[in-house]
Order: structure tokens, then sequence, then C-alpha cells
């Protein structure tokens, strides 16, 4: 165990952790309000959910306001 | 950079702007949502699809309350996520944008992405009120509306890198490039397939309630993720290190 970690980290380098994290809250979040139309509770709730499209209605004033397509 | 600050800043300052945006849209852009269901219902009763009966609108109106609180809703999550995409580029990009301080900075950047990802997408497919789109055409319009703004940005990342080979004149090869390219894209791309039905000065004030909703959110971010990087330098390494 006489090996020596040494963490080198630039001033202005910007963590790649950070980078990912945001990413994948971007993408998520996107899908959510701009296009999901039943697809995540759907994970959950089945076919029904495409019936109910409990968060398409709950986002859908959004959508229209934010300029994504709709109906 | 201490990275958990760095995401927690990122993320409260989307969540704020988008929480302004939902408050502005809740006050400019519901009235005419509201007139255009009020027309859709009519066209329901008038098919006989639904009865104008008081159980009837028992049930819309706690639709829209269900729609309505939602704006706000979707307002703080499309904020969080704009905003995860804004603060990657802010820290990516902060050493090269102009301004004295992060705020003048921050809303530097806001304003070429209100811009690039923004305005310029609107002006080839601006929103719509509902009953503009057909439904059968979604899948399609969304292909076209992300593409547009994916290949706008990355336009001006791809002029901006560009630029940098260059020694003099750097400001203006971007800017120029970009405009070449993105003019191109503008022709190139095929229109939005649905005819508007609706009356054309009704679905033009709806566009500009909200075109201004979201430049209330752009500049909301700006201002605030600014704000909290001034305060807290999420940039700045701290002089405690773990081995
Ligand atoms: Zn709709």
């Amino acid at each position: 165990m006489s090996e020596t970690r040494q963490i080198n980290v630039s001033k202005t380098g910007v963590s790649k952790l950070a980078i990912v994290v945001l990413a994948i809250i971007f993408a998520a979040g996107l899908f959510l309000v701009g296009f999901d139309q039943g697809h995540i509770f759907s994970l959950v709730y089945g076919e029904q959910a495409f019936e109910d499209l409990y968060i398409h209605e709950l986002t859908h004033d959004m959508r229209h306001a934010a300029g994504f397509p709709c109906h | 950079m201490k990275t958990f600050l760095f995401i927690v800043i990122v993320l409260i300052s989307g969540a704020f702007a988008g929480l302004i945006h939902g408050t502005v849209n809740f006050a400019i852009v519901e009235p005419y949502l509201d007139q255009v269901i009020g027309i859709e219902n009519q066209n329901l009763f008038a098919s006989g699809e639904e009865k104008d009966t008081p159980e009837f609108w028992v049930e819309y109106e706690g639709y829209r309350i269900w729609q309505k609180s939602g704006q706000m809703l979707a307002g703080v999550i499309l904020g969080t996520s704009i905003g995860a995409l804004f603060g990657i580029v802010f820290a990516l990009s902060r050493n090269s944008l102009p301004g004295n301080n992060d705020v003048k900075k921050a809303l530097v950047l806001a304003g070429i992405m209100w811009f690039t990802m923004f305005v310029i997408p609107f002006l080839k497919y601006p929103a719509n009120p509902p009953t503009v789109g057909d439904p059968e055409t979604v899948v399609l319009r969304s292909i076209l509306y992300l593409s547009f703004i994916t290949i706008s940005g990355f336009g001006v990342v791809g002029f901006y890198k560009l630029s940098q080979k260059f020694q003099n004149k750097r400001k203006l090869v971007p800017i120029i490039g970009y405009g070449i390219f993105i003019s191109v894209v503008f022709f190139v791309m095929p229109e939005n397939p649905d005819e508007i039905t609706a009356p054309i000065d009704w679905v033009n004030e709806f566009r500009i309630m909200s075109f201004l909703g979201v430049t209330s959110f752009w500049v909301s971010i700006g201002v605030i993720l600014g704000f909290f990087w001034n305060r807290f330098s999420p940039n700045k390494e701290t002089t405690q290190s773990y081995n």
C-alpha cells in the first residue's frame, strides 16, 4: 500500500460527473415536458397510462406555451 | 471545481427561472388557452360528442385546474431541465464569455442561447395554441422542431470553435458563418405540415404571449445563475484535499 494517489484538478476544469448528471436531468426533463405521451407512467401502469395521459395533461399547457409541437 | 455546489446552484437557478416562466404563462398565456378550449367545447356540443350538461362542466373545471396547476409544475421541470443545459454550457464557456462579472457573462450566454435555440427555431416553427396541430403529424413536427434547435445550437458551437483557429477577426467569423449556415438550414428544413384553421390574429397573439414567456425564462436564468455564480464561485477549488 505504498501507492500515492495524487488528484490533479485544474482550476478551470469542469467536473465531468457534474456534466453527466446535468445532461441526464436535461434530457429527462425535456422529454417529460416536451414529448411524453404517457411513456413514463406506462413503465409502472402499463398500457393504461397511454389512455390516461396524466403527465401529458399536467404539462400540456406549458408544452403549447413553450412552443413544443402538440395538438 | 466544487461539483456538488455547482450542480445545486444550476438546478436551483433553473427551477427558479422555470417558476417565473410558469407564472408569466399563467398570467398571459392561460387566458388564450381558456378561449380556445371554450371553442373546442362548443365544437364537441355541436357534433354531439359531448352534452352541454352541468356534469360536463364540473368535469371540465376539474380538468382545467389540473392543467393550470400543471403550468407551474411543468415550468419548474422544464426550467430545471433547460437550466441544466445552460449550466453545462456556462461552466464550459465562462472563460471565453465577455463581461467583468458572472451576471454579465451569464446574461450574454443566455442571450446567445435564447437567440439561437429559441428565436430562430421559433421563426421557423412558431408556437401554436391548441387545435392548430394535427395529432397525426405530432411525431414529425417534434422531430423537425428538435432537429432544428439541435442543428442551430451545434452550429453556434461549431462556428465558434472554427473561429478560434483564426487569428484575426475572431468575432466576425462565427457570426457570419453561423448566419449563412442557419439561413440555409432555415430554407431547407420542411415547413410545419399543419394548416392553420384558427383565426390568424388570435394565433399571432398567442405566439407573442408564448414568446414573452420563454424570453422571461432566459432573462431569469441568466440573472439568477450569474448571481449565484458570483456569490459561490463553484469553479474555484477549495484548499482542502482528499486522499
Ligand atoms: Zn395540445
